[in-house]
């Protein structure tokens, strides 16, 4: 049975964009940069695709605007590998979140979260939107 | 190793794209020379590529709290606590620890860190690393 919304929340959004090229020029041929920014289920999602770098860059922006939508940048031990963009089998993304990340969200209470990615012209951009089932610092 | 506050001054400038003169010390580097994320990822990686020092983004907000618990560092509005405050000036000396407590976001934080605090952190890291 669905479970009655919270009687207070709160929320707050974030969002981000990158130019496509940008991230190629700093991640591109090296593995190591690649697996600091991004889990291997992201990479392997978008390995060999049309626009490879499109996509990754996409997810990029959708991990900044969740801990824009969080307030938190990367705070303490927050990695950006814990802010993972998975592809439903609709298309549609969502975010699972792990580490520090999930400790924080967590910890304030987050009741939804919610990504919408996009590119275009060599622009990526997402927006995140976090529900918070009590005011939250730092919403 | 490469000389660290020729490094970081090279990262900091080549990632960016500035001119040498551009960067001082002084200058913060996302505040004043207008950093994003994809550009501090550039340059901790160009540093790790000139001087074998390894920090990780994540690595930064660690270092500026230096392992005080978030609810310590800041209060429940997110704003700076003494402890975090006395914090800060240890890591970053051009913070005014009075300045601050009461009154800076603690997401606020890395818009302040400057060149000179990134340098200090290679340092410090590097002196680790060498036990």
């Amino acid at each position: 049975m669905p479970q009655p919304p919270p009687a207070e929340l709160s929320f707050r959004v974030g969002v981000d964009a990158i130019r496509v090229q940008r991230l190629q020029d700093v991640i591109a041929g090296d593995f190591h940069r690649r697996a600091a920014v991004f889990t291997e289920q992201e990479l392997e999602h978008c390995r060999g695709r049309r626009r490879e770098y499109d996509h990754l860059a996409a997810r990029f922006a959708a991990k900044e605007a969740v801990l824009k939508a969080f307030g938190t940048g990367l705070r303490r031990r927050m990695r950006f590998t814990e802010v993972e963009v998975i592809n439903e089998a609709s298309g549609r993304p969502r975010v699972e979140l792990g580490g520090a990340v999930a400790e924080f969200a967590r910890g304030h209470g987050l009741h939804q979260l919610d990504v919408s990615l996009t590119h275009t012209d060599g622009l990526a951009v997402a927006m995140a939107i976090a529900v918070w089932e009590r005011p939250c610092a730092s919403t | 190793m490469a000389d660290v506050d020729s490094a970081v001054k090279e990262a900091v400038v080549e990632a960016l794209a500035l001119d040498d003169d551009e960067v001082t010390p002084d200058s913060t580097i996302m505040n004043d020379l207008g950093a994003e994320s994809i550009d501090l990822l550039d340059i901790l990686f160009r540093i790790e590529k000139s001087t074998g020092v390894k920090i990780e983004a994540s690595d930064l907000g660690d270092y500026i709290q230096g392992g005080i618990p978030d609810d310590e560092f800041s209060d429940d509005s997110d704003v700076i606590t003494a402890k975090g405050a006395e914090q800060l000036a240890k890591v970053m000396p051009q913070v005014d620890p009075g300045e601050v407590e009461g009154s800076l976001k603690a997401e606020e934080v890395i818009g302040l860190f400057t060149v000179q605090n990134l340098v200090d952190m290679v340092k410090s890291r590097a002196a680790a690393a060498a036990g």
